[in-house]
């Protein structure tokens, strides 16, 4: 039994060296160093051939879309909201305010994300009416200018700490650009705590209020320098309150064509974060 | 199904090697003897039959049995004698537990790769989850798939299997025998099963003999020994040693064999178990069996796929780590990269195309008892046929006249006309008168509905032909007897060999005719003159040259001869006169000679057209018979398994008239093997007999020679299909690549140890098996190329995603859904293509280089066809997110930041921000259309599979099922993309109507270049392309 086994054995094994190198036939891997050639050169000229094809596809491709707007927009019919700082691992931001190291990352952040509101970055935009749309016809297409002092407490002017050494941290929400996007209505960002006995959130601009005037955005190409409307939030914890631990949440209320309610999308129109406390 | 299953019937050698199960496992060394003493069992049951017992005088018989010879046994020591050695009954062959067999479907062969990556997927789920809380549960799901599909196909393929053994087990019959013994004395009837050895045993016409006996004394006793020895015609049995083989002496009786007429007692030699039909029973179930052909085949398959996904896996393994993923993430590529290339859905294919051709087989009378014996007659290169009953009809008929000095021929086919004859002459009309009347044959009662062919009769098997062979070309036999009634008679036996009977006729001057018919040359001695054209000659040199030349002729031709003559007693014995047939007071010499009858068991009208189809299909046709050598070639050259032309040594040496030693043996193509000849022969001879010569017949051959010849021809790597009917053809039935028993008059053993049964009996249904296992051989070919061209398209977008970090273009949802959904039914419409060529006219494949799954198939569906598919389906996908505002070169690098739930404003081309929702409905989009692009690109493979030498355009597009299965798979593609809720259950989105017609050109571009591929291998035969492409 063992015997034939070994033996089978060798065989396979002289039959693999055989196949790596046959030196009778020169035959390596199965086949001539001319067969390898042939074959080589076949799938070179036919995946040559498919590249050149799948470019050419491709290419046409390119060639019916607009560099300005893209063909289709259906699948962001309404923008989500996005905070900053930047979340890492979760929804969720923990300082100590006695403690800057715990919230330096936070404060970096805020800075970088508002180092293009500043008002030398924004020298150039305009001055638009508020209240009402910006449409633009172009050729040449304005960017309204969004002061950060709107921002109040926490725009950084005042406060390069955005309220987290004094226990009262600002987060930014922003509402995500879509091209061409008309909100109608009042609309405003909504912010909530969940337990108004451990903390309170204050919005600014007052009431959350996004101006219209940041409306409609032309795309990446044609509307150059353009700012989008942020609200900040502001959580003050109840001086009463022992726990410190609060969950917002913030949404876009006031136009009925900006939804904020969506089973599977959890940003679309509200966000919902933690912030916590410690001592 | 057990794809790579052993066929047949579990064997004890690979079950278990002892008979009995252990609850405790002994020591391998003992296990080891067990197992060669089994072996050692296994040869012995080879060799031939050795017992003495017919040697023996009757005092020594009943000295070795301890019994009197009158008396038999005392009730108690039969008792006694039972218990020693069990009952009187064959061990039926292990019977395999239900749940073993389910075991098999689920894990033979196929399915193994399926659990592996079943297995696999779990694996890769559970490392996911245990380093990372939001592990994706897609591999969990394909694992669960997996193991579903393997679930679902198994219980198939296992109730289709039930299915056919049911027919079978309607097979068995179940009536318990009687046998009549002498016990103290005293005639009793007792059951068959508790006979024992040296038991008296009479038995008479009719009876089943119930062991193997050897005879005390007989009347006019015949036994039908065809089941065991193959020879058609009834045996006379007598108490005397006529042979040293016990085959063949007359003074025993075998077991299971039927005694036909007379009455005989015996003694019982051996029962059950140890009788010669017992041996044969259970060398059939001790043979062990290699594996089909195409389980062979599914296990080369097996390897290769697993090759391929190896190497892919461990170089993009390679690649993952040098791209800097952690060896966690690229462990998990590894796994998902193998995994995806299992293709899920082809068991199911494979087992329903099996199945399909199965039951078109089933209704073509060929039912076959193993799925995977569907294919095997496909690739068979030898048939070994048994004679008797299998080639010829297993009834004697009149085959040849000789009168007025020429030879008529009989129509012996099936459905006997009894065309019209030499009717006008009168040495035909005595002819007849004498066949009919001296004649003891009778049909039986009420069967007057009945073709004459087919009535049953009373008496002796030549008797019987002559009979129904006057009623069909001549008259009435009854009325004819009624006319002319017997008034004497002398039976025919085998000193006299002949038979005589007086008749009175009416009306006539000479109212006694004597009629005599008997052996040619018997018959001969009596007769002075010769009848022709109705004139009475003298019997001459001239004429008893004619005589001797015509019965040469006729006796060459395998049949046996029957003489006939006649004489018109003189007017002095008058109507009254009392006939002494003992002491004779009438005259017997100077009759005069009518003519000659001969008689054949005739081949079946079917087998000639049969055996030159499978000639012509490259397949060796070999005869192996228990019957005589001369019957044996007459019957050989009459269905052309030695073809007309052609010669044995012996007949060059008779033609040439030189020692047949003479003749130059390297010419000869022919030969006629006789059994005690190949008693003789080494394994080597044997092989140098199978391979120098293409027309064989074996005769006088043993159960354990019919085996020994198999092995034989499988030896030399034929393929070989064993067709047989009786218990004699088991052992090589089980033993052979298929074995083909006969439905109707095959026994039951043969159909246990056969793979396939012909429901009709006909050999003719052989040449539609093989055409339909070599159909469904290349249909499966075209099946497994169509279903693994897309496995391509759903593996790329994974490695693209690997090494480019672009959002996944295809997720497993999507590959389950064409691999389980959109593919199978074309997949197997496939199965019903008609053939491209005349497969009949080419040579059976060679199991060695004709593999089913080849480096070439691998290369057209996975390195071209493949790639096109890849490369439709990558083209919609860029065109969706383009045209959603990510234009193809922002993608690159884009993973990371697109998999990021907490990045919701993700910024496309055109400075839009995206939620993770919004984006991922987007990729799911893309994952909708890519599937549906691979399905339009299957549009063209489908019809480009469909044929692998023509083109489309000579082929047509006949194929109903084909153009179902394009519809279906189209209307499912559009069902899974725009049915309401798809979106929540499998994730799938609506496509625009325009991103349909993206993968077209692709498409298109596929079916020109394979069109143009398959015009170049026509072209140009035996060229590069063909030796590279052709599959």
């Amino acid at each position: 039994m063992t015997k034939t086994e070994k033996k089978s054995f060798h065989q396979s094994l002289a039959e693999w060296k055989l196949f790596l190198y046959n030196p009778s036939s020169g035959e390596f891997l199965g086949r001539t160093a001319q067969s390898w050639g042939l074959i080589l050169l076949f799938y070179l000229v036919f995946y040559g051939f498919l590249a050149a094809l799948f470019s050419l596809t491709m290419w046409a491709m390119l060639q019916t879309l607009n560099d300005e707007v893209p063909k289709y927009r259906d699948q962001i019919p309404s923008p989500g909201l996005m905070v900053y700082p930047k979340p890492v691992t979760a929804l969720e931001y923990t300082f100590s305010a006695s403690d800057p190291a715990t919230y330096q990352r936070y404060t970096n952040d805020l800075h970088n994300f508002l180092k293009s509101y500043s008002e030398g970055e924004q020298k150039n935009l305009t001055d638009c009416p508020d209240g009402s749309l910006t449409e633009q016809k172009g050729p040449v297409y304005v960017a309204c200018r969004f002061p950060l002092f709107l921002l109040q407490n926490c725009s950084g002017l005042y406060d390069p700490e955005f309220g987290y050494s004094k226990g009262q941290p600002c987060v930014l929400v922003k509402m995500n650009r879509i091209i061409g996007l008309k909100p109608e209505g009042e609309p405003r960002i909504d912010c909530t705590s969940k337990d108004e006995k451990t903390a309170t959130v204050e919005t600014y601009p007052n009431h959350g209020i996004i101006d219209l005037k940041y409306f409609p955005y032309y795309g990446k190409k044609l509307h150059v320098g353009y700012r989008q409307p942020l609200v900040a939030a502001q959580v003050t914890f109840a001086s009463n309150s022992t726990k410190r631990e609060v969950t917002v949440e913030c949404k876009i209320d006031g136009s009925p064509n900006l939804k904020n309610q969506d089973d599977r999308d959890k940003f679309l129109g509200r966000v919902v974060f933690k912030i916590t406390a410690r001592a | 199904m057990g794809l790579g299953g052993k066929k047949g019937t579990v064997t004890p050698h690979a079950q278990s090697p002892s008979p009995r199960p252990r609850r405790r496992p002994k020591p391998s060394k003992q296990t080891r003897v067990k197992r060669k003493k089994k072996k050692r069992d296994m040869e012995e049951l080879k060799k031939e039959v050795v017992m003495d017992d017919h040697k023996l005088t009757l005092e020594e018989l009943s000295a070795k049995y301890s019994v009197d010879l009158k008396m038999g046994h005392s009730p108690e020591k039969a008792k006694e004698i039972l218990l020693r050695d069990g009952p009187n009954s064959l061990t039926p062959p292990p019977s395999t537990p239900e749940w073993v067999k389910f075991c098999k479907q689920l894990f033979g062969g196929f399915s193994l790769l399926l659990w592996t990556g079943a297995i696999l997927c779990c694996v890769a789920y559970a490392i996911e989850s245990y380093f990372s809380k939001e592990a994706s549960k897609d591999n969990l799901y394909l694992g669960i798939v997996l193991s579903v599909v393997v679930f679902v196909t198994g219980c198939f393929s296992y109730f289709q299997e039930a299915k056919s053994s049911k027919v079978m087990e309607s097979f068995k019959s179940m009536v318990p025998e009687q046998a009549l013994v002498i016990r103290g004395g005293e005639k009793m009837q007792v059951n068959v099963q508790e006979v024992v050895v040296g038991d008296l045993v009479e038995i008479k016409g009719g009876d089943r003999i119930p062991a193997d006996l050897r005879l005390i004394s007989a009347q006019g006793c015949k036994v039908d020994n065809s089941s065991l020895t193959g020879e058609s015609e009834p045996q006379s049995r007598s108490s005397d040693f006529t042979h040293e083989n016990p085959l063949e002496t007359r003074n025993i009786c075998f077991f299971s064999t039927n005694c036909v007429e007379g009455s005989a007692l015996g003694i019982v030699i051996a029962t059950g178990d140890s009788t010669v039909m017992g041996r044969i029973a259970s060398l059939t179930s001790g043979l062990s069996v290699g594996k089909t052909p195409i389980a062979a085949e599914i296990e080369h398959f097996i390897h290769i796929i697993t090759m391929v996904a190896v190497f892919l896996g461990i170089t993009f393994f390679g690649l993952s780590l040098f791209l800097g993923y952690g060896w966690l993430q690229a462990v998990i590529f590894l796994i998902g990269i193998i995994v995806a290339n299992v293709p899920e859905g082809l068991l199911a294919t494979v087992t329903v195309c099996l199945t399909l051709t199965a039951k078109r087989m089933a209704r073509k009378n060929c039912l076959v008892k193993n799925l995977e014996a569907v294919e095997t007659l496909g690739s068979t290169s030898t048939i070994c046929s048994d004679k008797t009953g299998t080639l010829t009809q297993n009834r004697m008929t009149v085959a040849h006249l000789w009168f007025d000095r020429k030879v008529y021929e009989a129509d012996t086919s099936e459905g006997q006309t009894g065309k019209p004859f030499a009717k006008g002459s009168d040495t035909w009309f005595l002819l007849a008168q004498i066949a009919g009347l001296c004649n003891r044959a009778d049909f039986k009662a009420h069967q007057e509905a009945l073709p004459i062919a087919k009535r049953e009769t009373t008496g002796d098997a030549s008797e019987s032909a002559l009979l129904k062979f006057i009623e069909q070309t001549y008259s009435s036999v009854k009325q004819m007897r009624e006319k002319s009634p017997k008034v004497a008679e002398i039976p025919f036996n085998s000193t006299n060999k002949y038979q005589l009977s007086i008749h009175y006729f009416e009306n006539r001057p000479q109212a006694h005719v004597l009629m005599m018919k008997g052996a040619p040359e018997r018959i001969l001695e009596f007769c002075s003159t010769v009848l022709v054209d109705g004139q009475e000659l003298p019997m001459d040199e001239e004429m008893k040259e004619a005589f001797q030349n015509a019965y040469l002729e006729l006796g060459g031709l395998g049949e046996r001869v029957l003489g006939f003559c006649f004489s018109n007693l003189p007017s002095s014995f008058s109507k009254g006169f009392q006939f002494n047939t003992d002491e004779i007071n009438f005259p017997m010499d100077n009759l005069c000679f009518v003519g000659l009858i001969s008689m054949i068991d005739p081949p079946r009208a079917a087998v000639p057209d049969a055996v030159s189809k499978c000639r012509s299909a490259g397949i060796k046709v070999i005869m192996v018979t228990g019957d005589h050598p001369i019957t044996a070639k007459a019957i050989a050259k009459g269905v052309g398994i030695i073809s007309e032309n052609n010669e044995t040594v012996e007949d060059i040496a008779a033609r040439l008239k030189i020692p047949a030693s003479e003749v130059d043996t390297r010419t000869v193509t022919a030969i006629v093997v006789h059994g005690s000849e190949l008693k003789e022969m080494s394994s080597q001879q044997l092989d140098q007999v199978l391979q120098n010569h293409t027309e064989i017949v074996f005769a006088r051959t043993s159960p354990q020679q019919k085996l020994i010849i198999v092995e034989g021809c499988q030896r030399l790597g034929a393929i070989v299909a064993v067709t047989g009917d009786g218990v004699n053809d088991s052992p090589a039935l089980k033993k052979a690549d298929i074995g083909i028993a006969m439905g109707i008059t095959g026994s039951d053993v043969s159909k246990q140890a056969a793979d396939m049964i012909l429901l009709d009996d006909n050999f003719a249904s052989i040449v539609t098996g093989v055409e339909e296992g070599r159909l469904i051989f290349d249909n499966l070919k075209k099946s497994i190329a169509y279903t693994l061209t897309s496995n391509i398209p759903e593996i790329t977008p994974f490695l693209l995603f690997i090494i480019f970090s672009i959002p996944l273009p295809l997720g497993t949802i999507t590959i389950l859904c064409i691999d389980l959904g959109t593919d199978m039914v074309p997949a197997i419409s496939l199965a019903y293509e008609s053939a491209e060529s005349d497969i009949m006219k080419r040579l059976p494949r060679n199991p060695k280089m004709d593999n089913l799954v080849n480096h070439r198939l691998i290369s057209m569906a996975y390195g071209q066809i493949g790639m096109i598919q890849a490369l439709a389906g990558f083209f919609t996908y860029f065109v969706i997110l383009a045209e959603n505002g990510f234009r193809p070169l922002d993608l690159p690098g884009i993973r990371l930041d697109w998999d990021n739930r907490l990045l919701n404003d993700l910024e496309d081309s055109y400075g839009q921000q995206w939620t993770y929702e919004q984006r991922k409905v987007v990729e799911f989009t893309c994952h909708t259309a890519f599937f549906v692009s691979i399905v339009v690109v299957q549009w063209a493979d489908l019809i480009i599979c469909k044929t692998r030498r023509n083109s489309v355009f000579q082929q047509g597009m006949k194929n109903k099922v084909l153009i179902f299965g394009i519809l279906e798979e189209t209307l499912l593609a559009a069902f899974l993309s725009y049915t309401p809720g798809m979106d929540k259950a499998l994730r799938m989105y609506p496509l625009k109507i325009a991103w349909w017609f993206c993968a077209v050109p692709y498409s298109v571009l596929i079916f020109i270049y394979d069109e143009v591929r398959k015009m170049i291998i026509r072209n140009r035969p035996n060229g590069w392309v063909e030796k590279e492409t052709y599959y």
